[in-house]
């Protein structure tokens, strides 16, 4: 077969990441300065936080928990696909509040499963705390040695005031420490965790197997169809399907990526998948602001993107090829393009 | 004979059994009998093999025990110490009564918590039946990857128990309702009898004395509630009531905690009294005098009520102290702060706790100094250029090159700048409409139609027994392949013993399988897809086994 087998490639911690997210679900949260209440617009803003995770990170994981009653439970586990999550976030909406939180069992519950992740994927926990106060059974200031021990960075985000020891818990393990002012400060609070965390100087860098299946489609017309299972979706009520992705090393069928092979381990991804968590690597230059008037009197009275005319009170230019753009093509361009695109078109001229 | 590493927990002499003399050592995991002036032991059990011990009836003149093992078997000891036969006897009798069900319930755990797995999951079932009751793969295989955790972590958390801490307000949280005459409810859960009974050891205590002997629980917990002991006003405590002592008893701790004091040299609790500033800001009266005769009524019932709130505090945090915290709690406690006295900063634990570092904490404020930026790691790529292409290739193969392709690029580029569209040459409409709807939702390229397709032609029972299929050889190759690279004698051994499973695995539930669904004349080739994953997996064992031999010779 002529398709790319697998690559072997350095991954860095920034592009697979393991995520703990703690939900604080004690009485606290039934409090209505966020409205309806404040577990409610939690978890709608969890589901928009969930989508953008995986559209930055298409190779990192999640996993949810909930603290309440002075216990934590785990809502899903670590795991590569939002559908779950966002479904296991939808039922949450009805879960009674009620007691404390408990940061220590919720801290232990999530470095069960941190601990046993290799050192070249990063160990995040983020939790949402709305509680002033905390019901744990041991010392919390040694669950934060441990935390250090592991190389577990915990960033916290407060619904209510500055609490000593989440200054502390998130000062020690490198983590961030904020407090909401209000539903859009909190937006933006939680999206600050959609993008990786710098690396620190101890997490190590290796090189990992990944495979890049490429599509598959059959049809019944053809002699000799295989239908085949796709090995993720053997407990549900779904038929065989004529096509999909084929792992390279021991032929599972699969119909969606970016998958781990649950046979042989293998991690699959697409080509894309890898290129978009490559931005994080080689961040796009910001572009130069200038004021309006200087460049019209150049002549240049169009967007380079949009082709619009230039409106705005600045223009931005990029360092490399000069080009000019509108604010809003800058701002596309820098949060979702991530690539200059007179640059692209420069370079495959040449 | 005995391990150097055993903690000998109780021995006694002077200890028969089948009429020999001899020594009886109960130690951390099993009973042990040796004879007079052996060195050896005869009879040891352990205890999670013993299922119960019997004794002889008091009055017997023989005072002996006797342990009735699982398998039916049992052995006497006979105390045949004159002066202190009967008191051996049954100092034995209560360690075994402490240690046995410890060991009892560890035994089981392990049977419980399979069986627990397979009734929770019929998938997991089906699994089991399929590959060890048809003894494709042994039971201890089956097991292996999937009872990993229950011996290697904390008891804790396989029993999906968790230790929860005790919330200073549980009291307050009783909130008791009025009955609607003149009576009030408690509604007390376990968690707050729980909380009650880890903070206050003395009601505890109190509990087990007279529950179920003396008293209903139900009748324990009214008079718990009714007895001053509970409300606020301690003044009365008449020696009827149960728990007097209960109270005498933390009249005596309170003064030991007192007594102790504060070890923080900063703070000097001595000094705190109400200070007046002004009218309006505190009490402008006289200073109160310190000795008894001259309080008033409200005056005691406050520092009542304030002895209970500092009380009841030290107690909640010693509570939650005393769960085995403990060897954290000497190493903070050799410096001049304990954790618990609430007054510690985290300087106790992440900086030597000197005095010095102490007043630097208390006059510096960090918002106030200038921004340290946590240091980050710059990026260090070598030839970064290379992450802008794919990997270049090492032997001669038949690749278009880069140049190749932009070569192309710039031909079509340069055919494109002089096209003219020729209309009398184009798709017939006809040919056009076809191929759109062949790419539209539903046509013959779009997959969606396959799908219903292949469900309609394959009855579900079918599809049912095939997906087990899926998942017992998922299963197998899932072993298969976890055992490469093999690079021990284990992996080895295991990998050849898989492919022969892969191997039984096919003849024994895939040929059958296959034999039935083509009598039932279903065209579709519905196994193929398994045979190439097993046939991916033989070529696997080929390739290793070839390197191998190559190695050898």
């Amino acid at each position: 077969p002529t398709e790319p087998f697998a690559l072997i490639i350095c991954i860095n911690p920034r592009l697979m990441r393991h995520l703990f997210v703690v939900i604080d679900c004690s009485r606290s949260m039934e409090d209505q300065d966020l409205k309806p209440n404040r577990l409610t617009s939690t978890l709608k803003l969890m589901e928009a936080f969930i989508d953008g995770y995986f559209d930055q990170n298409p190779i990192s994981q999640v996993g949810i928990i909930t603290t309440k009653n002075k216990r934590a439970e785990k809502l899903t586990d670590l795991a590569g696909n939002p559908k779950k999550h966002i479904a296991m976030l939808k039922k949450a909406v009805d879960t009674v509040c009620v007691g404390e939180p408990s940061l220590y069992n919720s801290l232990k519950l999530a470095i069960q499963t941190l601990k046993h992740m290799p050192g070249h994927t990063s160990r995040e926990i983020l939790i949402i705390l709305s509680s002033l106060t905390t019901c744990d059974p041991a010392n919390i200031y040694e669950m934060t040695k441990t935390l250090k021990s592991l190389n577990v960075r915990v960033s916290i985000i407060g619904l209510s005031a500055e609490v000593r020891v989440c200054t502390v818990l998130t000062r020690e393990t490198g983590g961030s420490y904020h407090v909401i002012l209000d539903e859009s400060h909190f937006k933006e609070l939680l999206m600050l965790h959609v993008k990786p965390p710098p690396t620190s100087s101890s997490s190590e860098c290796s090189l990992i197997r990944m495979g890049f299946p490429q599509h598959t489609i059959g049809s019944l017309a053809d002699q000799d169809a295989k239908p085949a299972f796709s090995m993720s979706h053997l407990d549900s009520s779904s038929g065989p399907s004529l096509g999909g992705y084929f792992c390279p090393q021991c032929h599972s069928n699969y119909t969606e990526l970016p998958v781990e092979c649950k046979v042989c381990g293998l991690t699959l991804v697409s080509a894309p998948h890898l290129a978009r968590s490559f931005h994080h690597l080689f961040p796009l230059d910001a572009f130069i602001e200038s004021p309006v008037e200087e460049h019209q009197r150049n002549g240049y009275d169009f967007c380079q993107a949009c082709q619009g005319e230039l409106k705005d009170k600045s223009i931005f230019t990029c360092p490399s090829c000069r080009s000019v753009f509108c604010v809003e093509c800058d701002l596309f361009i820098h949060d979702s393009l991530h690539c200059c695109p007179s640059c692209i078109h420069s370079q495959t001229a040449s | 004979m005995a391990s150097l590493s055993e903690e000998v927990l109780l021995v006694v002499k002077k200890v028969r059994q089948r009429k020999q003399d001899g020594t009886l050592y109960l130690m951390a995991e099993r009973v042990a009998w040796g004879p007079e002036g052996k060195d050896r032991f005869t009879v040891s059990h352990l205890y999670a093999d013993i299922r119960c011990q019997k004794i002889s009836p008091d009055g017997k003149a023989k005072i002996q025990l006797q342990l009735v093992l699982h398998t039916g078997e049992s052995t006497t000891f006979h105390f045949a110490n004159e002066s202190s036969a009967l008191k051996d006897r049954d100092a034995t009798k209560e360690l075994l009564q402490q240690l046995l069900p410890k060991f009892k319930k560890k035994a089981n755990k392990e049977l419980e918590e399979k069986n627990r797995m397979l009734q929770e999951d019929p998938v997991l079932f089906q699994l089991y039946k399929d590959l060890v009751v048809s003894q494709v793969i042994s039971a201890e295989e089956f097991w292996a990857n999937r009872l990993g955790g229950i011996n290697n972590t904390d008891p804790a958390v396989v029993n999906n128990k968790q230790e929860v801490g005790i919330s200073g307000a549980f009291l307050a949280d009783i909130r008791p309702q009025t009955d609607g005459c003149n009576g009030l409810r408690y509604n007390l859960t376990a968690d707050i009898i729980e909380s009650i009974f880890r903070t206050y050891p003395a009601v505890k205590q109190k509990y087990s004395e007279n529950v179920p002997h003396n008293l209903t629980e139900k009748e324990f917990w009214t008079r718990f509630f009714q007895s001053h002991y509970f409300h606020r006003d301690r003044i009365n405590t008449g020696t009827q009531d149960i728990f007097s002592e209960c109270a005498k008893q933390d009249e005596k701790g309170l003064k030991s905690l007192v007594i102790q004091g504060v070890k923080n040299p900063l703070v000097d609790l001595l000094s705190l009294e109400d200070k007046t500033l002004d009218e309006g800001y505190g009490i402008c009266t006289t200073l109160p005098s310190t000795s008894n005769a001259n309080k008033t009524v409200k005056e005691s019932s406050n520092s009542a009520i304030i002895k209970r709130f500092n009380h009841h505090s030290a107690m909640v945090l010693a509570a939650g102290s005393r769960k085995g915290v403990f060897t954290s709690l000497l190493t903070a406690s050799s410096s001049e702060t304990s954790s618990t006295d609430g007054n510690s900063r985290d300087s106790d634990f992440f900086q030597p706790p000197v005095k010095k570092v102490k007043l630097q904490e208390a006059i510096e404020y960090e918002d106030l100094q200038r921004e340290n930026r946590p240091k980050t790691v710059a990026l260090n790529l070598k030839k970064s250029d290379r992450y802008a292409h794919g990997p270049v290739p090492l032997q001669s193969q038949h690749y278009t090159t880069s140049q190749d392709i932009i070569n192309s690029v710039n031909y079509i580029r340069h055919e494109m700048m002089n096209y003219k569209p020729n209309l009398t040459e184009v798709l017939s409409s006809t040919a056009a409409s076809s191929a759109i709807a062949a790419l539209s939702p539903g046509g013959v390229l779009m997959q969606a139609g396959a799908q219903q397709a292949i469900n309609q032609m394959v009855p579900t029972e079918v599809q049912g027994e095939l997906k087990h299929l899926y998942v017992a050889a998922g299963e197998l190759l899932r072993h298969f392949w976890s055992c490469f690279p093999v690079n021990t004698p284990f992996l080895e051994e295991k990998v050849m013993k898989m492919k022969s499973n892969l191997e039984r695995f096919q003849v024994t539930k895939l040929c059958p399988f296959q034999e039935k669904i083509q009598r039932q004349y279903l065209s579709t080739n519905l196994t193929g897809h398994l045979e190439e994953m097993l046939q991916t997996a033989y070529s696997k064992f080929h390739i290793w086994q070839t390197r191998r031999m190559m190695r050898k010779t």
